[in-house]
């Protein structure tokens, strides 16, 4: 059993690994995170997840409901820490399976993922309880300035895959089910089946960019075969700044979360019911309206954005016709809110079935051949990708010690 | 007095005083004897009231009240009764000469009180709601008893519903003592192992406690009780089969340490007390405490902690004490590492204090030798005490660096080694990452001399200490000046030994320890040169230090690589005409290049800091690097031209080729809209162009003093030969344009325009010497407005542009910066001038035309907006 399995196992038994070895894994990690992009690719099937804030139960509940690393792709879409009593170890353990199975999980930044906010939040107390000083929290940090700022899933099927062994996969194709809800358990809850789609595209050339600045690897055309379009998932939400995926591309990350601009906004904004920009209440970061979302998914040739950031008591939100949703991962949230938690599927596209789902924008998004070629003719959005939504509760009271912060071992005053 | 017939046989008991409120002041309104009881009205109907009879005349009344439901008497301290009289609303208050008569009436109120309560049905709270807010009602909770449990756990569930239940049971606990009264259970509770019981008692005491009563919560953790109490918090319901450990770390007396006894048993209590608080809030309490209990619980600590501090730093014998442990050689050395964390300890709680108190604290410290302690423990081999000591100095730093300053420039006076010197030491050999992080940020703090920083460079200042710094006041302090010349005279070459170093290394291999170095004094030399403007500049120039840390762009580590990008990204987002002419002449572009090369097309971090870098170059176009890169490195261009940006320099540079000794010129005066947005033009920048031309002395003088005027004159003048050269007017146009076509040539045009039938005395000489004669040609009044014009035409265009293209040009904020170059005062203020009022607006309209509704101030808010959020949810 190497170092790395052996602090996993001690993390999952949400048990602190020394500071030595935290020291070592976020040095790995920073090798690691240095060389992905700020947008990070990422293939279907995946697993998609919002906040954890510290829930380490919960976390482990979602392991036990979506499936466990590696078996399972992951994106955890950022604030693992804060608010909860166990940030340290939701956080390591994230960060020692993302270097244990570095293409299995992905992580990208929340706005919690920063000095500012997590010193007054509990993640830097928590470290000081913890360790008796802050230098891990100072490990931490650093390797938060290495998180990417999002990713792009490609290659997710519009038909889902069945959520167990005993549903057959035809099901799925024959019924045409886009959305599929499910319990814990793998129960199904509830399908939608997909609307014809009749929906307008923004009026307006809304011509695809030229060239990237960066020429680093495409937008996100989507892969060969695929006839859905990519999903961007960013904690946030959507910037002014940013009218292109590549725009993203161009930013120099390594940094603490400043205070406004680009990178600030991808982790601070809120998409809401309005038309245009607004002024965030938070105060950073701004609202975006559903014109905005439209025009961006179809610029970047987007089939739907998905983000965190905003508790939702379903455990997931779909907004503005399902070209937005917002996903939250922490059930009961501070420990107290009384929510439900959700994970998002997309299941991965195996090619058979996209002539038959093929509904006149087939080979757009051949993978870069036809990139760069502008979308006049081409009507309307690009269908959604299939999802399932795993929905799921706090870990059973009973499972896990009492949630506690620690104490203060020894004092002087 | 002594004749008078008496009602009852207590009389002398119920001897009472009368006050009423008035003007917020109580007025005595007599002083007589008082009665409560059941006055009969007509029809045999009879009513409680409180009589009191004036001593001196027996006939007249004092006070004739009645109880009703709506007036909430209540007992304060031993002889106090108030209520609020329901007939006219004036507060009033009997103070009684003994306790046993205000007992005695108490009694009686308070019985005809719970009648009304046990008339008002709980039922019917929707009803009682409002009227209860100023009547609590008196409860009675059945005996505390192991066969009541259950029947108190439920009526306080009820009572806790409503916002005078809650008044009146917290009362009622506290009166009755209540929670003296079940601790006992608890431990019967568990002699008989009955978990029931275990739990319910657990819920009673969650419900006690979170009635939120300062009291009560100070009562909960007080000697007696505190045991007790988590005692029955241990049996958590929510996790039937978990106990919890309370008990156990809170009788672990060994918790305590004490390094200098508390002679004041108060105080000492209160240290127990705050630490009991503390456990309280985090741990026991921690996952169902509310907002307000939460807060109820803070402020407790608090308090406790300004007294506890307040104690201490007043007693002198205490704090001799405590600094002798520092100075008698033979003290046990466990002791005086505990002494400087009780010292750490002592800063940190000052941290919440208001900023006199602090002041007062860390004075009476350093009188008592602090300073030494400090020195004692960032020498000591102990991480612990290392950790303890930075923590203390960087407290004080936080909270005054003028203070530490004065010492230092004693030390300096003193000729001895300042405590600079020993922390640069320091800093080059702690292992520990803390303690370096904390010494470096000191190093920052103690070398600032605090003049404007720039906004933009700042806010991409790592760390915790950005926030720090943010709202410091400049000041120039001939001392600071001093020690700061000092400083670059002497130490900084020792604290950046090992960048210096670099010099004779080939191999760019270090180990964990020494990279991480490197990033920590490329930060704090990024800090300086931000800070010192001429001090660092002469430094960086005198030591090479471009060169030196752009060897590392050929280490190994790529993290090490980044820093060195960032470093010199700033450098050039300095705006600051000398380095970037440096960094052309120390070829580090190529190398940047070569990284670039090296990486791509791989989408990673390194990429994109450095794409970035030459994104700002196109943005800002710095032409002098632009041109630079493009005739050194024209190959690694081309080999990344599949890149659009860099096809973009190349294209660039070669449409303008044909001027090339003019292009500078060209692009200096050309797009004077693009130079003011990036606000901080440098009028040296020509000093660079000159050298291609041979301009002699004098004129270089004259350049370094002239006014705005003359600068904008000499910038028109520098125009006029190339439209009247016949140059191709688009291109040259379109050059100025920054991302924009369209626009800019609209914008340009009209600004040439307008420029040359505005001016009266339009430069015709050749390219050669155009200088000269626009220096030496007078400036004609009418010049001033049409320049004025122009200014606001270009502005308008500018807006316009924007708004169009809804793109801010804050993705650089640079723009927003003030100039830095400190070569002409003058220019200067002038240059930041028309900043104000060309590149500010600017940058806030495309802001407001992007998100339609204004600016805010993410700063300090996103912390609070926040904050906000968290109490919605």
């Amino acid at each position: 059993m190497s170092d790395l399995d052996k602090a996993i196992a001690q993390l999952r038994a949400c048990r602190p690994i020394p500071e030595s070895q935290v020291r070592e894994l976020c040095h790995k990690a920073r090798e690691l995170l240095i060389e992905e992009g700020n947008v990070v690719t990422v293939t279907a099937p995946v697993t998609i997840c919002g906040d954890i804030h510290g829930q380490f139960h919960d976390l482990m509940e979602l392991f036990r409901v979506g499936g466990d690393p590696p078996d399972t792709n992951y994106l955890f879409m950022g604030d693992f820490v804060d608010r909860g009593f166990y940030s340290l170890e939701s956080f390591l353990l994230l960060l020692c399976l993302k270097v244990r199975y570095p293409d299995r999980m992905t992580l990208i930044r929340g706005n919690h993922e920063s000095r500012q906010i997590t010193t007054v939040y509990g993640f830097y107390d928590e470290c000081l309880r913890k360790y008796g000083s802050a230098n891990v929290w100072r490990y931490c940090c650093d390797v938060f300035d290495y998180l990417a700022l999002g990713a792009i899933v490609l290659g997710a099927s519009n038909t889902l895959s069945p959520p167990n062994d005993a549903v057959s996969r035809d099901v799925y194709v024959e019924e045409d089910i886009e959305i599929e809800v499910c319990n814990a358990d793998g129960d199904v809850m509830s399908q939608f089946r997909r609307q014809p789609n009749d929906r307008k595209s923004p009026n307006g050339t809304a011509a695809k960019t030229g060239p990237p600045g960066s020429g680093a690897s495409g937008s996100s055309g989507g892969s060969t075969g695929n006839s859905t379009g990519a999903v961007l998932c960013v904690h946030g939400g959507l910037s002014p700044l940013i009218d292109t995926v590549d725009k993203i591309r161009l930013l120099d990350r390594k940094q603490e979360v400043p205070h406004e601009g680009a990178m600030c906004d991808l982790l601070w904004s809120d998409p809401d019911e309005i038309d245009g920009w607004g002024l965030s209440p938070r105060g950073a970061g701004f609202l975006f309206g559903p014109d905005i979302v439209k025009v961006f998914n179809h610029r970047n040739d987007l089939s739907l954005i998905a983000r965190a950031h905003q508790l939702v008591m379903e455990g997931f939100k779909e907004m503005f016709e399902a070209s937005i949703v917002t996903v939250w991962s922490a059930p009961n949230y501070c420990y107290r809110c009384g929510n439900v938690a959700a994970v998002l599927e997309l299941s991965e596209d195996n090619g058979e079935q996209i002539l038959a789902r093929s509904n006149g924008e087939f080979g757009r998004s051949d993978g870069g051949v036809a990139r760069g070629v502008m979308m006049e003719g081409e009507n309307g959005l690009k269908n959604g990708p299939a999802r399932r939504y795993r929905v799921f509760q706090a870990a059973p009271q009973d499972s896990r010690g009492m949630p506690a912060k620690k104490p203060v071992a020894d004092y002087f005053l | 007095m002594a004749a008078q017939p008496v009602p009852h046989p207590s009389t002398d008991k119920k001897r009472v005083k009368v006050y009423e409120l008035r003007n917020n002041d109580w007025f005595d309104r007599g002083t007589g004897f008082c009665t409560a009881a059941f006055h009969l009205i007509e029809e045999g109907q009879r009513e409680p009231r409180v009589v009191v009879e004036s001593e001196d005349q027996p006939d007249r009344v004092l006070l004739e009240t009645k109880i009703c439901k709506e007036d909430g008497f209540h007992k304060q301290q031993e002889t106090l009764i108030v209520w609020t009289e329901p007939s006219n609303g004036v507060d009033m208050a009997l103070s009684f000469q003994e306790a046993d008569g205000c007992t005695m009436i108490w009694r009686f109120i308070n019985n005809i009180q719970q009648q009304f309560q046990s008339v008002m049905a709980p039922g019917d709270d929707s009803l009682s709601d409002d009227l209860a807010m100023d009547m609590p009602n008196p409860v009675s909770l059945p005996a505390a008893t192991m066969g009541n449990l259950d029947e108190i756990e439920s009526q306080m569930r009820m009572m806790s519903g409503t916002a005078n239940g809650r008044e009146a049971l917290t009362k009622y606990v506290l009166s009755e003592d209540y929670i003296g009264r079940l601790i006992p259970l608890v431990g019967d509770a568990e002699d008989l192992e009955s978990l029931n019981e275990l739990h319910r008692l657990c819920n009673i005491m969650k419900i006690i406690i979170l009635l939120n009563d300062t009291s009560i919560i100070e009562h909960a953790v007080s000697d007696e009780c505190v045991i007790g109490v988590v005692g029955a918090l241990e049996y958590d319901p929510d996790f039937p089969s978990h106990k919890a450990n309370h008990r156990q770390w809170l009788e672990d007396s060994g918790r305590y340490k004490e390094v200098v006894r508390i002679e004041d048993s108060q105080i000492l209590k209160k240290v127990h007390q705050t630490y009991r608080l503390q456990y309280l809030k985090d741990v026991v309490l921690a996952r169902i405490l509310d907002d307000n209990t939460f807060s109820v619980l803070n402020s407790l600590i608090f308090f406790n902690q300004v007294d506890i501090v307040q104690h201490l730093q007043a007693n002198g014998n205490f704090l001799s004490e405590l600094f002798d442990i520092f100075k008698s050689p033979g003290e046990d050395l466990k002791r005086k590492k505990d002494a400087v964390l009780f010292i750490q300890q002592c800063c940190a709680i000052a941290k919440n204090l208001q900023p006199p108190a602090r002041q007062t604290l860390y004075n009476n410290f350093i009188a008592h030798g602090l300073l030494q302690v400090i020195n004692f423990g960032l020498r000591h081999n102990d991480v612990a005490v290392r950790v303890g000591a930075t923590d203390v100095l960087v407290s004080m730093i936080d909270h005054d660096p003028q203070m530490i300053r004065q010492t230092i420039y004693r030390q300096i006076h003193e000729k001895q080694p300042p405590l600079t010197d020993s922390l640069i030491e320091l800093l080059l050999v702690e292992v520990d990452l803390g303690v370096k992080s904390h010494i470096s940020d000191a190093l920052k703090v103690l070398l600032d001399q605090g003049p404007p920083m720039q906004p933009e460079v700042f806010a991409k200042a790592n760390g915790e200490y950005a926030a720090r710094t943010q709202n410091r006041m400049p000041t120039a302090d001939p001392q600071q000046e001093r020690f700061l010349e000092l400083f670059y005279e002497h130490s900084a070459a020792k604290l950046f030994k090992p960048l210096l170093d670099l010099k004779d290394r080939v191999a760019m291999d270090f180990t964990v320890q020494q990279a991480s170095m490197f990033t920590y004094l490329i930060e704090i030399l990024c800090f300086f040169i931000r800070q010192h403007q001429h001090r660092s500049k002469f430094f960086v120039l005198n030591h090479d230090i471009v060169k030196r840390v752009g060897q590392l762009l050929a280490c190994p580590e790529k993290f090490l690589k980044l820093v060195t990008i960032r470093f010199l990204r700033q450098l050039i987002g300095l705006n600051d005409e000398f380095y970037i002419k440096h960094l052309s002449e120390k070829r580090v572009i190529g190398p940047i290049l070569d990284v670039l090369m090296e990486t791509m097309p791989r989408d990673n971090l390194l990429s994109s800091a450095c794409l970035e870098f030459f994104e700002f170059i196109r943005k800002e176009m710095i032409k002098d690097l632009i041109k630079h890169t493009v005739e050194n490195y024209r190959d690694k261009l081309q080999s990344l031209s599949y890149v659009e940006l860099f096809r973009f320099l190349l294209q660039r540079y070669d449409q303008t080729r044909g001027f090339t000794v003019n292009l500078d010129y060209f692009l200096e005066s050309s797009d004077d809209d693009v130079a003011r947005r990036r606000t901080n033009v440098n009028p040296r920048a020509n000093v660079h162009l000159m050298e291609h031309i041979s301009i002699d002395q004098a004129e270089e003088e004259y350049w370094n003093t002239s006014d705005d005027e003359d600068d904008l004159q000499a910038k028109i003048g520098n125009r006029a030969p190339l439209v009247n050269g016949g140059s191709p007017n688009t291109k040259l146009v379109d050059y100025a344009s920054d991302e924009e076509t369209d626009e800019a040539v609209v914008a340009g045009s009209s600004t040439l325009a307008s420029s040359n039938t505005g001016e009266a005395t339009p430069e015709k000489t050749d390219n050669q010497a155009p200088k000269s004669d626009g220096v030496t040609s007078a400036i004609p009044p009418p010049e001033r407005l049409s320049e004025k014009r122009r200014r606001e035409e270009d502005g308008e265009d500018e807006m316009s542009k924007l708004i169009q293209h809804k793109r801010r040009n804050s993705t650089s904020p640079n723009s927003n910066a003030s100039s830095t170059s400190g070569v002409i005062k003058k220019k200067k203020s002038a240059t930041s001038a028309r900043d104000a009022g060309g590149g500010g607006p600017k940058i806030a309209i495309s802001i407001s035309s992007s998100i339609k509704a204004g600016s805010g101030q993410p700063g300090v808010d996103s912390l609070a907006a926040d904050k906000t959020t968290r109490r919605e949810v």
